[in-house]
């Protein structure tokens, strides 16, 4: 093992912020370090970089306790990459690569033939040999921070620490660095220690991964066993849909705003939906306050799938089955309930014309009824114009219909809002209807 | 700009470095040889002939052959024992000072750092002031009982604020900065009361403060010498560690340099060089501010070339500027000389601030 982490614990006067972190890596590792602002993943490679000695626990490099050997030793074989680097005078680019072959140098030694090839080499890697004589405080953000990374490589390391090295780049910058940095993991058995943010990039470069919460290591492992939704959740606080993604067949995360604490159920709204069209409305619906049933969905269909996420209830059919009576009937009970309906722009085909029935038995029910009539029907209509005849019966029921969700959230408002100024209204009526003891008795006097 | 271009003017550097060093010192020599020139104390200048042989004589070996038929004793006396002695004193003061300027602006990563930033100043001060007001005299490897006790004082203040700076094993530089600051600020208020009291002697107290060597002493430079060539040198083992530490301390530690050490035994020889300087002329100001910023406008931050030219130009300067004192000084004044601390802030405040203005604000240290 190059690098090994033994039962480390690291306090700052008496709090502690690091306890028993265990951690070992081999040539090619590539972990990343997962975890909530405050969790300890700053301190750890602090520690592991030697700038803040753990109060107990071992970090050994190389089978050496790494806080017995010398500066110059750690840094010939492990280069930091910091979240931010100020630096003090105005050097070159060129200057500030060269220093990081400061600890492969004599005292009185100049740089030599050799330290500018291997400067050379790493400035080209990260594309920045253009800049070699600019100087560094005016080179922009992204560059300046290649300038680093290259600073960092030019070290010769075997271990490579960063501590969130792409905060301030864009996405362009941040994927071409990631993209040098795993080539030299893969291709020169370089260990990348990397803090992250971002869950996504993570997925995307580690192999494996450690979540650290509350100074402790919550999860360690497989990046997959490590990001799943149950620990993004338990560790972060936070709703996200995990998935492997299908072009870079990589693990990607789609975190889910927080819920509002004190989100207060207005009313409910029964979704109509089917294939992906009432995704989105849920979460918003649900974040708004109301709460949210659905149906019918076969099963498998993304917003059954989304249904399920979100613990909505779902009046439910077989996969790529039509809707039986039995679930028809089942729905329009879940219907009865509601105190809304909204019908989304969904395809229709013979499998889901009851839906649309569904729906007029809404309105005629007298449930309010929403529409949302944003892909014209002609479009998606796939059963020769039966479906397009049932929307003209419910438009002529006075079903409301708007051009989209935004429409719909805001007259949803609006409405929510009318509803509540005219009660307050009705009760200050109510309150001056009442009759009240004292001003009668000032009547009198009169 | 092709590859190979940057590659070699990268190299070429270091001969760039050797020439402006070398050039430097020669200037610097031909100045000390001009500066024997000014003086009052004949009627008629000396020449530059006859200073050269009277300089020339004292090389060993080459000196007897060179004929000093024409030079008097007096004329002797004046260039070895007045004027020669101040020029040199200008060189090593001026040196030390700017030197000592470097190393705080690299340790410190701070461009207001200067020789006097940790209390050196105020120590020197209230120590020099001490001796003036107590009258006595003595003499101690040829310094007065003034020299030395600024050079305590001085040393004295550096310790006290770098020991209330320590934490744990860590001296963080802010910390040290402010703490700086505080002891310098008790020490002038001492010295201010020190002058309420002083009566006849606050005149050379007053003096003292603005900084002077015109009647130094070979003695005193003696004494003084070793510490401050010794000191020079021996920070020049660092200026790598200089250029490392400008990234940041952590960072510098990462990339293999001790950082407390190196940073200790910088602010050390800082302190020491600047001691022994101002405990034989006074508190000549702004030579250890500007120097180092006027030296890395010219030739950049890269503190292996920093140090050495920085310590050259400011010998230069105090030794032009100890010349203006001295020419000023025969019309206006029957008695005494302008202090060339005044010349130092007098006239190198504007030379400096239109140096910046001519970088039009692309100066950033």
């Amino acid at each position: 093992m190059l690098l090994n982490v033994d039962g480390v614990e690291c306090r700052y006067g008496s709090v502690k912020v690091l306890e028993d972190v265990n951690l070992s890596v081999k040539g090619g590792d590539f972990v990343g370090i997962l975890g909530p602002n405050g969790s300890g993943k700053t301190t750890l490679l602090k520690s592991i970089s030697r700038i803040l000695k753990p109060h107990k626990g071992t970090i050994l490099l190389n089978e050496a306790d790494i806080y017995s050997l010398k500066s110059v030793e750690v840094a010939k074989q492990m280069a930091v990459v910091p979240q931010e680097t100020s630096i003090g005078f105005n050097f070159s680019a060129l200057d500030i690569v060269l220093m990081g072959r400061n600890p492969h140098m004599k005292r009185f030694q100049m740089e030599s033939e050799k330290d500018m090839a291997v400067a050379r080499k790493v400035m080209n890697l990260t594309n920045i040999w253009h800049l070699a004589e600019r100087p560094i405080n005016e080179l922009s953000g992204g560059e300046k921070q290649r300038v680093i990374i290259a600073r960092a490589l030019a070290q010769e390391p075997k271990i490579l620490l960063l501590d969130e090295p792409l905060t301030h780049l864009d996405i362009m910058n941040q994927l071409e660095i990631m993209d040098l940095v795993k080539d030299l993991c893969v291709k020169e058995k370089l260990v990348v220690l990397a803090v992250f943010h971002d869950f996504n990039l993570a997925a995307r470069y580690c192999n494996s991964a450690i979540m650290l919460k509350d100074s402790r290591i919550f999860a360690a492992g497989n990046l997959t066993e490590v990001l799943t939704s149950e620990n993004v959740k338990s560790v972060f606080n936070v709703d996200a849909i995990v998935q492997k993604h299908l072009v870079t067949n990589s693990i990607f995360v789609v975190p889910l705003s927080p819920q509002k604490a004190s989100s207060y159920k207005k009313c409910s709204i029964h979704l109509i939906c089917g294939a992906g069209t009432g995704t989105a409305l849920m979460k918003i619906l649900l974040d708004e306050g109301y709460s949210v049933t659905a149906g019918v969905l076969n099963v498998l269909d993304t917003d059954f799938e989304t249904a399920q996420f979100l613990k909505i209830p779902v009046t439910t059919e077989a996969p790529f089955s039509p809707i039986t009576e039995k679930t028809h009937k089942a729905n329009l009970e879940m219907i009865s309930e509601a105190s809304l309906v909204v019908l989304t722009s969904v395809p229709f085909g013979f499998g889901n014309l009851q839906n649309l029935e569904a729906a007029i038995a809404a309105v005629e029910q007298g449930i309010p009824t929403f529409v949302i009539d944003e892909v014209p029907i002609e479009k998606r209509d796939f059963t020769k114009g039966k479906a397009k005849a049932l929307l003209e019966e419910l438009r002529s029921k006075c079903a409301e219909f708007v051009k989209d969700q935004n429409e719909l959230l805001s007259i949803l408002n609006v409405s929510v809002e009318k509803l509540k100024i005219a009660k307050e209204e009705r009760d200050r009526i109510l309150a001056h209807l009442k009759p009240e003891e004292s001003p009668k008795k000032t009547k009198i006097k009169w | 700009m092709s590859k190979d271009e940057v590659e070699s003017t990268f190299f070429r550097r270091t001969s760039r470095w050797k020439l402006i060093v070398l050039l430097l010192v020669a200037a610097l020599i031909i100045i000390v040889i001009v500066s024997l020139n000014f003086g009052s104390e004949l009627k008629t200048p000396i020449s530059f002939s006859d200073i050269l042989t009277i300089l020339g004589k004292r090389i060993p070996f080459l000196g007897d052959h060179i004929d000093s038929s024409s030079i008097t004793l007096q004329m002797e006396a004046i260039i070895l024992t007045y004027r020669l002695p101040r020029v040199i004193a200008g060189v090593l003061i001026g040196a030390a000072l700017a030197a000592a300027g470097v190393l705080y602006q690299g340790v410190f990563k701070n461009p207001m750092a200067e020789s006097y930033v940790l209390g050196v100043s105020a120590g020197a001060a209230v120590g020099a002031s001490f001796a003036i007001l107590s009258g006595i005299s003595f003499a101690f490897l040829g310094l007065g009982l003034l020299q030395v006790a600024a050079f305590v004082g001085a040393l004295s203040a550096m310790f006290l604020v770098y020991s209330i700076s320590r934490v744990g094993s860590r001296v963080p530089v802010e910390t040290l900065l402010l703490n700086g600051i505080a002891v310098n600020f008790c020490g002038f208020a001492i010295v201010g009361l020190l002058e309420i009291l002083a009566g006849n002697e606050l005149g050379n107290i007053v003096g003292w403060l603005i900084g002077g060597y015109s009647n130094i002493l070979w003695k005193s430079i003696w004494s003084v010498l070793p510490i401050i060539v010794v000191g020079i040198v021996a920070s020049y083992f660092f200026a790598r560690d200089l250029n490392v530490l400008s990234m940041g301390e952590e960072t510098a530690h990462h990339l293999g340099v001790n950082v407390e050490r190196s940073k200790q035994i910088l602010l050390v020889l800082a302190s020491l060089i600047t001691a022994a300087a101002v405990s034989i002329s006074g508190l000549i100001g702004f030579v250890g501010l500007m120097i180092p910023h006027l030296t890395r406008l010219l030739i950049g931050p890269d503190h292996r070339i920093l140090l050495p030219t920085s310590t050259v130009v400011g010998a230069i300067y105090l030794v032009i500027c100890d010349d203006i004192a001295r020419v000023i000084t025969t019309p206006f004044l029957s008695t005494g000389e302008f202090p060339v601390g005044i010349i130092t802030m007098l006239f190198g405040g504007p030379f400096f601030i239109f140096l910046l203005k001519r970088k039009k604000g692309s100066y950033k240290p």
